[in-house]
């Protein structure tokens, strides 16, 4: 008699239609792009420029997320060796250099054509390009840098980042909304003029508030996840995440999905029902997962390490009543906002000065009671690496919640070494206990 | 410093004990604010009595108590700046004013307020683009900086201060343009190491104090005799930050370095402040849109709905033809700080336009150590050779 393996992790019922339904948007905007519908080249901008491209039905492909694709399926070395000769150096972000050799292949040899080469379809030439001053500096340098490749306009997105103490100036918060709206309506000025068409303000009202409603429902699903043991694991969540950070496929459809999910969560919180099968310790991930190696995570299942809360910048921003803003661009902008902000008062309190990306670690391991981090730098993506030290020196100091850091790349899949990282597993799940001790022995509830 | 030196010898001795002057004057009751870009608005320090000093790394100082808080594949030129203050090398510091002018910057800020105790702390965030709006933000950004200066000080800024103020920077401005002009000739009349020990010491100095010595050092260039060897290239430097003597002079042992377009050279003073209604917007536009770092995003014309190549690189670098017609440089180094984002993506197009102009340009990568100078050497010698060519 043959007997099936149980899988460790126990994946949610509900995340499967809802990655399908990524999946499926995908290869429909592939098939329209290949028809002719025109494409954006975007990069990842926090709600800022999506609600717009959406409501103006325009098809938006993502460099970084093909970047992923292109390494993970092994076409991405010829990209990046192409970008090294075109003098890019090579400790650029590896997902830039990526789709800068990938523009000078399409545009050099082939004309504009599409790559036979280029998994899942490649990315066409460009209507525009969208890019945003959010998170780091390659995302907008490396979008101008393409213009060597292609003579298409570029919008960079603005994103304010404001210090933790100056937030609290008076007028601060009204000065970033302003700074927001003005630049999104010169923005849709600017998208109506290249496809000769004008934004339906009705259909944006709509959308946005589409897009919070979904990113509410999603947030909630994961405040769930607070629940020991805890019944969502981070492999399902990034399996959900596109539906509400790209705002992948028709929103109406992820909405629905997204409170399926929430019934099936709470039911398993209900019944005790675990992510795994037995919840020895309980971490938070930062930041990229390994793509490439996602079934490291059984392995460490398999140890009773269940990923409760992860990645801070693919988490919906913390919900904020924005009904009686009538403006869609503004209710855009607060919402955008918020995705940082949203974190601000509370780091203040507990004087963490980094508050954009290291206080919500704090918060992570306080609220979902972890045990310990698992950070993963990367050599080629500073901005997802810089503050990991400084998010582990946090983490042990005010948490007493050690980290364990596993080194991998975004494109050079050879850096990240599953059997080492497992090899590191048993002498940390004794760092776990320890620590234990100590938060007990310092009055921590957990 | 020796009560006796003046002009390029007392810069020369700043240079090498940056952080004397400051102690002085903090010993006699002034207040030290100190800074790491030369994006924060100095008139604003200047016009509450406050003295700017720019924390500087050292390339020969080996970094180990940043490692705590920044990775190793980070900016090596804030690494150094936040180790030297981790190990209390700016102690004598009674504030900091940081600025999101780029990535590493913004990242270091954050480290920097959390793990020091200085009693004024101020991060000023920035906008990318030139755009109105982007502006509009900036200077609502400089009063917020205002108010929490004002708060610190227990002072007013007056709008006479900060016009005084600003007429002592742009005059600084105007002095370090004026001692560029005598590297024009061949030879010139003083040296890139000169230039930058000068430079550097005005980022130690009080404003009226360092145009004093920049009105010394201008006289003294003037009137050498023993004029510098003249060397087969002329040569400009295109960099984020080339701010010490020892590289500067590995440049140096071959050919003239007559224009250093960096933040240790010529990039913080090419251009003036406007006298404006609101002085705030004349400092917003003055240090968003005439600093020509390339963490700004520039275009040929704001929101373009078409784009062309050539224009976009005429926007962006245009500003370098005049610089290389009227220095008559036959060379441009694009040195890259390692890991330096902004300007690596740059690499490229900038190439791209050199060869537009006919200038001979070549890249180097050096990681703001000491431990750079002899691969630079290598490279500098190599490309020197494909000039005379």
């Amino acid at each position: 008699m043959v007997v099936e393996k149980k899988r460790t992790i126990n994946r949610l019922k509900s995340m499967y239609p809802l990655r399908a339904k990524v999946n499926e948007t995908y290869l429909k905007s592939i098939e329209a792009i290949q028809a002719g519908k025109p494409a954006v080249w975007g990069m990842l901008n926090f709600y800022y420029g999506d609600p717009i491209l959406k409501a103006m039905d325009i098809e938006v492909v993502y460099p970084e997320n093909y970047g992923a694709i292109a390494a993970a399926m092994g076409v991405a070395r010829q990209y990046l060796d192409r970008a090294d000769a075109e003098g890019f150096p090579t400790h650029l972000c590896g997902y830039s250099l990526t789709t800068l050799g990938y523009a000078s292949r399409m545009m050099k040899e082939l004309n504009g054509e599409i790559p036979p080469e280029a998994p899942l379809g490649g990315m066409p030439k460009p209507l525009f390009l969208m890019s945003s001053a959010a998170i780091c500096d390659a995302r907008y340098k490396w979008f101008q840098a393409l213009g060597r490749y292609m003579d298409v306009p570029v919008w960079p997105l603005e994103a304010p980042l404001p210090g933790i103490k100056e937030f609290s100036i008076e007028d601060y918060y009204d000065e970033m909304v302003k700074l927001g709206v003005k630049h999104l309506r010169d923005f849709v000025t600017f998208v109506e003029d290249i496809v000769g068409r004008k934004m339906d303000w009705d259909r944006l009202d709509e959308t946005t508030g589409l897009m919070i409603e979904v990113n509410r429902v999603w947030h909630e699903v994961n405040e769930l996840r607070k629940a020991s043991p805890c019944p969502m694991h981070s492999r399902d969540f990034w399996s959900a995440m596109p539906a509400a950070l790209f705002l992948a496929g028709d929103l109406e459809d992820s909405l629905r999905l997204y409170q399926d999910m929430y019934k099936e969560v709470k039911e398993r919180v209900h019944n005790h029902v675990g992510a795994i099968f037995d919840e020895k310790y309980r971490l938070v991930f930062a930041e990229l997962p390994p793509w490439h190696s996602l079934a490291f995570f059984d392995k460490l299942a398999d140890r009773g390490w269940n990923f409760v809360i992860e990645s801070v910048g693919y988490h919906p921003p913390i919900p904020l009543d924005l009904s009686r803003v009538s403006d869609p661009l503004e209710r855009i902008t607060k919402f955008s906002l918020q995705f940082l902000v949203g974190y601000y008062q509370d780091a203040l309190k507990q004087n963490v000065l980094g508050g954009t990306t290291a206080y919500p670690y704090l918060k992570y391991a306080r609220e979902w009671r972890c045990d310990g981090a698992l950070l993963h730098p990367l050599i080629t993506c500073r901005s997802a690496s810089t503050h990991l030290p400084y998010v582990a020196d946090m983490l042990i100091e005010k948490m007493k919640v050690p980290s364990l850091s596993i080194e991998g790349d975004i494109v050079d899949l050879r850096l990240f070494n599953p059997e080492d990282a497992l090899a590191k597993a048993e002498p940390f799940e004794e760092t776990m206990e320890h620590y234990k001790k100590v938060r007990r022995q310092e009055g921590f509830d957990w | 410093m020796s009560d006796k030196s003046k002009g390029l010898s007392k810069a020369r001795e700043i240079y090498l004990n940056r952080s004397q002057r400051a102690k002085e004057l903090k010993a006699a009751g002034q207040t030290i604010i100190g800074y790491p870009c030369v994006y924060v608005p100095l008139e604003m320090l200047t016009a509450l009595d406050l003295v700017p000093y720019q924390t500087c790394g050292d390339i020969r100082e080996p970094v180990t108590e940043a490692d705590r808080a920044l990775p190793s594949s980070f900016c090596p030129v804030m690494r150094n700046c936040l180790d030297c203050a981790l190990k209390n090398k700016n102690d004598f510091l009674d504030g900091m004013v940081t600025i999101h002018s780029c990535d590493p910057q913004e990242k270091t800020a954050r480290v920097w307020e959390s793990y020091t105790n200085y009693p004024y702390f101020h991060f000023i965030d920035m906008p990318i683009t030139v755009r109105p709006e982007a502006l509009e933000y900036f200077r609502n950004q400089l009063n917020d900086f205002r108010k929490t200066l004002e708060t610190f000080t227990g002072r007013k800024l007056s709008k006479d201060k900060l016009e005084s103020a600003v007429k002592f920077h742009n005059r600084q401005r105007a002095l370090v343009r004026e001692l560029y002009e005598l590297t024009k000739p061949s030879p010139p009349q003083i040296s890139g190491t000169e230039i930058i020990q000068v430079l550097k010491a005005l980022t130690s100095l009080p404003v009226v104090e360092g145009n004093d010595l920049l009105t010394e050092v201008i006289s003294e260039v003037k009137n050498r005799t023993n004029g510098l060897e003249e060397k087969p290239a002329r040569l400009l430097i295109w960099s984020s930050t080339l701010d010490d003597t020892d590289i500067m002079q590995v440049f140096e042992a071959k050919a003239n370095v007559v224009m250093n377009e960096s933040c240790g050279g010529i990039r913080a003073y090419r251009s003036k402040v406007n006298f404006t209604d609101d002085p705030l917007e004349g400092l917003a536009d003055y240090y968003l849109k005439e600093i020509t770092c390339a963490r700004t995003f520039r275009q040929a014309t704001l929101g373009e709905t078409r784009k062309d190549y050539a224009r976009d690189l005429q926007s962006r670098f245009g500003y370098l033809k005049d610089i290389i017609r009227e220095w008559k440089i036959n060379g441009a180094i694009m040195l890259l700080v390692r890991y330096c984002d902004p300007f690596a993506f740059e690499m490229p197009s900038l190439k791209d336009y050199f060869d537009s102009i006919g200038v001979p340009s070549t890249y180097i990568e050096y990681d703001y150590t000491i431990g750079a100078m002899a691969p630079i050497r290598t490279r500098i010698e190599a490309f020197l050779e494909t000039i005379d060519q």
